[in-house]
């Protein structure tokens, strides 16, 4: 469970004017639901990026429980994003010609994590995401399955934040909300600080909080009732 | 890792097979190459094992050597008979025994020698036995007939407007065992069935008969043969106008090689030390009328040759290997650029970078070493190929192997493979995992 403070935070791209991405003072606590709305090009997926430590800003602190991750090397960040962040993307990037348990357990084993314990833990998580057969394949899966492995995959090694970048968009309907509260639940249970980039209302409005992104900058921060 | 890998190359099985071909291919050809020259050195060599020192007339080294060691028809000159009188009451000489060509059988060279050459250049019979007569032969053991089998000789090949000697024919009697020689190849006949066939040597009718070529001449148009008088033309054995005489079956061997020898292509000479056989090529080297060869020295020249040859075709091989290699570069790079997304989302969720070289120089790796592995099969197989055609054409056993130097090729293939798989490797190595997650 991880507090995310960011200072001072900006980030332009070569040719561009304006930053794309600028947040003088933001604060999530340990634990936080945080979620971010936005236009497509407001900064969204730059802020994940940033946050997960795929990307270094220009200038700014981003610190997760007091550590810049900023000052860390690629390898570096590389390692702490593997053993901290379980990231969950719009278009699930499953492995195809794997099976679901494998799958979950790709990022572990070539990071050379993958124990007998987190072996037992990767069932235990595919059953609690509701897929029964942890040896089908994913290309045999439906959407709505795909993205529950995907979940399962970010949660295997007991990240301090699960970060979720449209986690929704590509689903039906159904599936989008049988995942948006599968995310919300096993933050929970997992203690995960969790951050969701979202247009999909329904999902957004049940996390404890929603900022707004328009050109780069924080134009809405709205702390959100005592919901779910 | 492995099985990421794996699962990998299952999914693109198409365009791996594709790589797994080309490099088998490519190294196939080199491997085919090295093993063929290499059957067709030590296959020679042990067909010429046996054959110490040949002793034939002046003229080509390399003829004498390919006619009577491995049985290449060719019109060798003849040297006068005497040199076999000589040679045979020679202190140094453990045996000597003439070789006669001309006659075939159905595409089989019939031969006329003598037992000691059948004893010393075989091991045994596999059926039958020796023959004892005028009129009987051995076959090699390469040779379609069995033992009972009646073998009508017939001067020239077929092919070639050939006559049959139609009032002679040999009775075969043994059947001998496999050599690996030209000779398995064989109809083996006593010489003198030969001569009295091209109506040489029947001293007992002429006399001065086969004295020599011109000895030849002297008894044409006599009462005994049915053909018209022609010369004869400077001793050549194989021409298409010659004498024609009959066997006489039944008669005995005569194997005293004393008295009015005709002309001989080939003698072979088994010499009783390693110093007689230096010091007889000596004599007979410079001698009148006379060349002596060692076949095996003969051999080493032409191999120098084989070796050129090889070089060449090695170095159209490297070049096949060079074009295969290029174009597994290429489609490395390409590959890794189409998978810039996948790779950026391993990276994303949390694979190390060098995790992401291993994956890809790995895949190119085992693509590659399957390929190799398979290329040596396809060479040794298209070698054993070529081998068993060959043998099958002169008789001469080419024993197709590998050897440790083919164990360094395959380990160069592998080294010069891994550092190649190493550039996209570095290329996905060094991919930001946010550009490729952006596109």
């Amino acid at each position: 469970m991880l507090p995310l403070a960011l200072s001072g935070v900006a980030i332009s791209f070569p040719g561009l004017a304006q930053p794309v991405l600028s947040i003088d003072d933001l604060m999530v606590p340990a634990g936080g639901r945080l979620a971010v709305t936005g236009a497509s090009g407001s900064g969204k997926s730059t802020f994940v990026n940033l946050v997960s430590g795929l990307e270094r800003p220009d200038r700014g602190a981003i610190r997760w429980n007091g550590a810049d991750i900023t000052t860390l090397s690629e390898s570096r960040r590389d390692r702490w994003r593997a053993e901290n962040v379980g990231l969950v993307m719009q278009d699930f990037h499953l492995f195809p010609g794997l099976a679901a348990i494998d799958n979950v357990l790709l990022p572990a084993r070539l990071a050379r994590a993958a124990t007998a314990e987190m072996k037992s833990r990767a069932h235990e998580l595919l059953s609690r995401v509701g897929l029964a057969r942890p040896e089908q394949s994913v290309e045999t899966m439906s959407r709505g399955e795909m993205q529950r492995v995907a979940v399962a995959r970010a949660l295997l090694r007991r990240p301090g934040v699960l970060i979720a970048d449209e986690p929704t968009a590509s689903l039906d309907a159904e599936a989008g909300a049988e995942v948006g509260q599968l995310l919300l639940e096993l933050a929970n249970q997992e203690g995960a600080t969790l951050i969701v980039v979202s247009h999909d209302e329904r999902l957004t409005e049940r996390l404890d909080r929603r900022i707004r992104l328009a050109d780069g900058r924080i134009v809405a921060d709205t702390a959100m009732g005592a919901s779910s | 890792m492995i099985r990421f890998v794996l699962a990998d190359l299952r999914r693109l099985w198409a365009a791996s097979l594709v790589i797994v071909l080309l490099v088998a291919l490519a190294t196939a050809l080199g491997v085919a190459v090295t093993l063929q020259e290499r059957a067709l050195r030590l296959g020679s060599a042990r067909a010429a094992d046996k054959f110490d020192l040949i002793v034939g007339a002046p003229g080509s080294e390399t003829q004498l050597v390919l006619s009577s060691v491995f049985l290449q028809p060719a019109a060798l000159p003849l040297m006068s008979g005497n040199m076999l009188t000589k040679l045979i009451a020679d202190p140094r000489v453990d045996w000597a025994a003439p070789i006669g060509f001309g006659d075939n059988f159905q595409g089989y060279p019939i031969v006329g020698t003598t037992t000691a050459l059948v004893s010393g250049t075989t091991t045994g019979f596999s059926e039958g036995q020796m023959f004892a007569r005028e009129g009987e032969a051995v076959v090699g053991s390469g040779v379609d007939l069995p033992v009972g089998a009646e073998v009508k000789p017939m001067h020239g090949t077929a092919g070639e407007g050939g006559e049959t000697h139609a009032d002679s024919i040999y009775h075969v009697v043994g059947k001998l065992q496999p050599t690996g020689t030209a000779w398995d190849r064989a109809v083996l006949v006593p010489i003198q069935a030969v001569w009295h066939i091209h109506g040489l040597g029947e001293d007992h009718d002429h006399e001065e008969a086969g004295h020599d070529e011109h000895g030849a001449a002297d008894h044409d148009g006599e009462a005994d043969h049915d053909h018209e008088a022609e010369a004869h033309h400077e001793g050549e054995a194989g021409e298409e106008h010659h004498h024609h005489g009959h066997i006489d079956a039944d008669a005995p061997l005569d194997e005293d090689f004393d008295h009015e020898v005709p002309g001989l292509p080939a003698v072979l000479v088994k010499p009783k030390t390693i110093a007689d056989a230096y010091a007889l090529r000596q004599a007979y080297r410079t001698g009148e009328g006379t060349r002596a060869v060692f076949p095996a020295e003969v051999l080493t020249g032409l191999y120098a040759t084989l070796g050129d040859a090889r070089a060449v075709l090695m170095y159209v091989a490297y070049g096949a290997q060079t074009l295969v290699a290029a174009a597994l570069m290429l489609i490395a790079v390409i590959h890794v650029a189409q998978r810039r997304k996948q790779i950026g989302a391993l990276r994303a969720f949390g694979a190390p970078r060098l995790a992401v070289f291993g994956i890809v120089w790995l895949e190119l790796l085992l693509l590659v070493a399957i390929g190799v592995g398979a290329g040596f099969g396809m060479g040794y197989g298209a070698a054993e190929f070529l081998a068993g055609l060959f043998t099958a054409q002169s008789g001469v056993r080419m024993p197709v192997e590998f050897t440790t130097a083919d164990a360094a090729l395959a380990a160069t293939l592998l080294v010069v493979a891994a550092l190649m798989a190493a550039l996209p490797a570095a290329l996905a190595y060094r991919q930001s995992p946010v550009e490729a997650l952006r596109g």
